[in-house]
């Protein structure tokens, strides 16, 4: 036993030098790494992460809440007293502006993970006990996935959720509703993933070790998904957002007196010309709010994947291409 | 990508400067040389830095020759090849020179390269199964590479030469198959398709990436014969690149080892084969089991890793894994020089003259072969810790998308039954498809409605009656997987990987602790190893800590699913080593699997071969190797390369025709009728035989025993049985294959059969 060791000494320098130098580096570091070095994807960052600051404090720079209304300026443009002017009900709309975003941050954020979550959970018992239980499932999934979700958020907001409205908050009612109808793509997505990690070798072995089924689908499948999570809850926050403003736009999400930016939007669509900056704030608002996460997607996408250009080049002349993918996708 | 401002350096203004210098140092070849390269250097960038990945590689190629460079993976091989064609992405910086016919190509545009590419320099790739396009048929692939260079041609004569081409790979009936798709070729027929490809435009220069190292042994030789025929039907320069040294021992003129990205040796076949003086090809050669004799000593294993080449080396980069070492190597990086005796032999050694006729297995200590208590028992004595008795494994085939109606049975596993005794290995062979990996899952899945019996350490699958019986055998029986990568949950310290086994079988936590650290110690891994996660590890760690896992719940019985053939060849010798002394220490029984031949002869007591299901010959391994009896199996060992030119230029091979059959029609007979070189060369009547009636397994007909030399059972019947009527028939002439001996002579050869006969 002991001359295997013996016979070892230049494996055992090579592990000093190992040791000793950064040749390891932690696959965390290696990934943060990678994102910093996509630069649209930091801004995409810098941008979110300020906008939700000011959705929080930003109510404290304004003498104007979003309930007090100023009768003296009525649907006026912007000046010195109202920054962005106000709103044809006499409310400062930069108080609106920031609450609206609370609201659909808050919402993009909460259905955003929780679908995910509830995926990653439903996905993976499907991938688990396979078999009739995985048939049932599937067939749960496709029914939701075929359900026109547009009538569903209008009956359940509207005239059909009374009993519901009246203790609900409408942004809580219609989170409700996204989150049954935001999940399943991304579970569909887990299980074929996990289905395929189930015939990997280390699945088999732990399975030949006599490793319970239950402990191998949370100690060995759900933590290799992870990067595919992560990229899912920007994917699922971006998503709710836009479901969000659109569902508000065409009346039938967040309702009056609560605020969310599709509310603020949908109010001014009709007086485009003569209130611009009804229209134009929220709007700016949306597009980077949803701009920012989809560029911060862009770079947590390179980031995760091996095979992308995100490794940099050797004669330093690197990002030329992906940088410009990302700014044409921004463009848009 | 190519629109962009392509930074490929030659193009920056310090490029040329350097092809000037060489140029006046004189350093280009004489002008006879098709390519030619100077001072490759290759980089790329990492998440650890710039990596040099290819250091200043020079090289001259004559035409009708054939270079080839050896290398364990990471030693620029590749790399160096795609630089020549260059296919290096545009992220990686390249310089030097690479000539073809006096031309310069590095520095070349995309569209530039492209006049060259498939037309002087072609190339033909590792994987078949990726490199065909599958929604194009063969023919279209083959007329694609025509039309690109000959725009002229007529359609009428691109299809003939396209037939042309197909027959002269050795494709039977070419003008149909040039209308099928690649997924109707089998690996070894796409692998012909991408040679013929190749040739198309009869190439100047051929490189041949690992050309079938992704192939079963038989198809590698046929493979390997047609391109030997298409070089010498084209008189193309070939480069060989390869990990295997027995692939390149017949096919070579010169041969060049790399190391580190940088050449470390240079020279003919015979001086790097039989006198090697850079102690790296020495380890090289001293590594590889060989298949044609039944060795007795340990391998030589090279402990180590290769050097990251994100760090410029300072002094020789074998130095830290060189048993040879000394302060001198390490000052400075010896370059390539000439070797005393030798003109044209170069090695990058500063000891190189010193090591003329040194032998290998002193210098790299190798171990002493371990030898176990079992072993001084008779086998008839020891208890059986595995047996099979007649099982079975069948698919069935269905067709029909709504209705599925059974069209026939694929026999996977056809009544096989063995046994193994402690302290044995037993090792099954045979080519992809045989069975023996479904065999494997058969053992291990083990429940009561498998077709057969099971019996692992005495309990029987058909007791097995719920979950205590499978635990229990699960603690008999573990297994080792073939991918060290792929079995080793990436998100898993090593601790974790380790502690699983143990946990499920309920040991507390402070004996889980011991445990651990007693296997790291037990497979050669440093105990403090335990925190790191497998990414951290080389390939041999990596299959260190599989080992390992399997052996934490002391198991008797370990299955291995080709345990060495994802490593590379050094590392090989040392995982074999570890096994070697862990049965021997432990009285462990293993199970192998295996398709290199060299590798089950080392480490294995019995072996069987299979066939389509069934087991062809069985026996003890010398006895089985040394005398085959069953037609396949001496095909079998006639397919595999022997890293030895001489023997390897002048030994007959028998190449099989075709391929395994399809299940389908599997023959009602012999199975391996269909193929058999002796059922060819039979007589019609004896031929009646082999395709009516199946062959027992039996041992050999006492009258019919050579002269008993048998090294297991001198005296006794030796451990020996084969399947096969005729087992002393001819061989039918046709399917033999001697190359001449002595220096290859690229001319018409007598003995090219592979012909195409269009």
């Amino acid at each position: 036993m002991t001359n295997l060791f013996a016979s070892d000494p230049a494996a055992v320098a090579q592990e000093a030098k190992i040791e000793n130098d950064d040749v390891v580096i932690a696959k965390s570091r290696i990934i943060l790494r990678r994102f910093l070095r996509n630069r649209t994807a930091v801004a995409g960052l810098a941008i979110f992460l300020a906008l939700t600051l000011l959705s929080f404090i930003g109510g404290f720079f304004s003498g104007w809440d979003k309930e007090a209304i100023d009768p003296l300026n009525i649907g006026t443009p912007p000046s010195g007293e109202h920054l962005l002017g106000t709103s044809q009900a006499g409310i400062d709309l930069y108080a609106l502006t920031v609450e609206g975003t609370r609201i659909s941050i808050l919402i993009g954020l909460v259905v955003g993970l929780v679908s995910v979550l509830i995926a990653a959970v439903y996905g993976c018992t499907m991938a688990y006990f396979g078999g009739k239980v995985d048939k049932v499932m599937l067939f749960i999934l496709e029914a939701l996935i075929m359900m026109p979700a547009l009538l569903v958020v209008a009956v359940a907001t509207s005239g059909g959720g009374i009993g519901l409205k009246k203790n609900l908050p409408s942004w809580l009612l219609l989170i409700i509703v996204l989150l049954v109808f935001s999940w399943m793509g991304t579970a569909r997505l887990i299980r074929s993933l996990s289905l395929s990690l189930m015939q990997r070798d280390f699945v088999k072995a732990a399975r030949y070790m006599g490793v319970p089924p239950r402990r191998i689908v949370w100690r060995h499948l759900v933590p290799n998904i992870g990067s595919l999570l992560v990229l899912d809850i920007t994917r699922g926050v971006t998503g709710a957002i836009l479901a969000e403003v659109a569902f508000s736009f065409i009346g039938i999400g967040i309702k009056v007196p609560d605020v969310s930016l599709g509310v603020l939007i949908g109010q001014a669509t009709s007086q485009v010309s003569t209130f611009p900056w009804m229209f134009w704030v929220p709007l700016a608002v949306m597009f980077l709010l949803t701009g920012s996460l989809a560029m911060m997607n862009d770079g947590l996408r390179d980031a995760f994947d091996p095979s992308s250009g995100s490794i940099g080049s050797a004669n330093g002349s690197a990002r030329t291409g992906k940088t410009q993918k990302t700014a044409k996708k921004k463009s848009t | 990508m190519s629109g962009e401002t392509a930074p490929v350096p030659a193009g920056t203004p310090g490029a040329p400067g350097a092809v000037e210098r060489l140029h006046v140092a004189g350093l280009h070849a004489a002008s006879d040389a098709v390519l030619s390269v100077r001072d490759l250097n290759v980089r790329f960038n990492t998440e650890n830095g710039v990596l040099h990945a290819v250091r200043g590689v020079d090289f001259d190629l004559l035409p009708g020759k054939t270079l080839g460079i050896v290398g364990e993976s990471g030693s620029g091989k590749s790399v160096t090849s795609l630089a020549v064609m260059g296919l290096l992405p545009d992220t990686a910086e390249v310089n030097g020179s690479v000539r073809l016919l006096g031309t310069e190509l590095l520095g070349l545009g995309d569209k530039a390269m492209c006049r060259y590419r498939g037309n002087d320099i072609a190339m033909v790739f590792q994987d078949p199964l990726s490199s065909l396009t599958p929604v194009y048929t063969v023919g279209n692939q083959v007329i694609e590479a025509l039309t690109v260079h000959n725009p002229t041609m007529s359609k009428h004569a691109k299809e003939a030469r396209a037939v042309e081409l197909l027959g002269l790979v050795g494709i039977p009936s070419p003008r149909d198959r040039l209308k099928a798709f690649p997924h109707e070729f089998s690996g070894g027929m796409r692998q012909r398709v991408m040679i013929a490809i190749a040739i198309a435009n009869n190439p100047r220069v051929l490189i041949a990436d690992e050309p079938t190292t992704a192939l079963d042994v038989t198809i590698q030789a046929q493979v390997l014969e047609v391109l030997h025929t298409a070089q010498e039907e084209t008189g193309a320069a070939v480069v060989m690149i390869t990990h295997d040294l027995g692939v390149v021992a017949g096919m070579a003129d010169d041969i060049m080892v790399m190391y580190a990205g940088k050449p470390v040796e240079a020279g003919t076949v015979d001086d790097i084969y039989y006198n090697p003086r850079m102690p790296y090809t020495m380890g090289l050669l001293g590594a590889v089991p060989r298949v044609d004799i039944a060795e007795k000593s340990s391998l030589v294993p090279i402990e180590g890793i290769p050097p990251d080449l994100v760090r410029a080396p300072t002094g020789c980069s074998f130095a830290p894994r060189c048993p040879l070492a000394s302060d001198a190597c390490l000052a400075g990086e010896p370059a390539l020089s000439g070797v005393s005796g030798s003109p044209g032999h170069t090695a990058a050694c500063i000891k190189s003259d010193a090591l003329d006729g040194a032998d290998v297995h002193e210098i790299f200590a190798a171990p002493a072969v371990p030898v176990s208590r079992l072993d001084a028992i008779p086998r008839s004595g020891r208890k059986a810790v595995l047996e099979l008795r007649d099982v079975k494994k069948h698919f069935p085939l269905t067709k029909g998308a709504l209705i599925k109606r059974r069209i026939g049975t694929v026999k996977a596993v056809d009544g096989l039954s063995f046994d193994i005794r402690e302290g044995e290995c037993f090792s099954i062979v045979g080519e992809s498809g045989c069975g023996k990996t479904t065999t494997l899952l058969e053992i291990m899945e083990f429940h009561r409605d498998q077709d057969g019996e099971v019996i692992i350490g005495g309990l029987s699958n058909k007791a097995a009656a719920g979950a205590r019986t499978t635990a229990a055998m699960r603690r008999e029986l573990q297994m080792v997987f073939q991918d060290p990568t792929g079995a080793l949950d990436p998100r898993f310290t090593v601790y974790e990987v380790l502690a699983e086994p143990l946990e499920t079988s309920g040991m507390a936590r402070p004996a889980i602790r011991k445990r651990i650290l007693e296997l790291m110690d037990l497979v050669g891994l440093q105990p403090d190893h335990v925190n790191r996660f497998p990414n951290q590890f080389s390939g041999g760690q990596r299959q260190r800590i599989g080992i390992a896992r399997a052996l934490a719940v002391n198991p008797r019985l370990v299955v291995l699913d080709e345990p060495v053939s994802a490593l590379d060849v050094s590392v090989q010798a040392g995982v074999i080593n570890l096994l070697d002394q862990l049965r021997a220490e432990l009285g462990l029984s293993y199970l192998v699997v295996a398709h290199d031949l060299s590798v089950v002869r080392h480490i294995s007591n019995r072996v069987a071969v299979m066939y389509l299901g069934k087991i062809v010959e069985i026996g003890d391994v010398d006895r089985v190797f040394d005398f085959p009896r069953h037609p396949y199996t001496r095909a079998l060992l006639s397919a595999i390369p022997v890293p030895d030119p001489h023997l390897e230029r002048s030994r007959e091979r028998i190449i099989l025709k075709g391929e395994l059959p399809s299940p389908l029609d599997a023959p009602t007979g012999c199975n391996f009728a269909s193929r058999c070189p002796v059922f060819a060369a039979l007589p019609a009547a004896q031929q009646e035989k082999c395709l009516t009636l199946e062959p027992p397994l039996e041992p050999e007909q006492p009258a019919a025993v050579p002269a008993s030399s048998s090294p297991a059972a001198p005296g006794a019947a030796p451990d020996q049985q084969f399947a096969c009527f005729y087992p002393d028939g001819e061989l039918a002439a046709d399917l033999l294959v001697v190359h001449e001996p002595g220096p290859i002579i690229h001319q018409n050869n007598p003995h090219q059969k592979k012909k195409g006969t269009p």
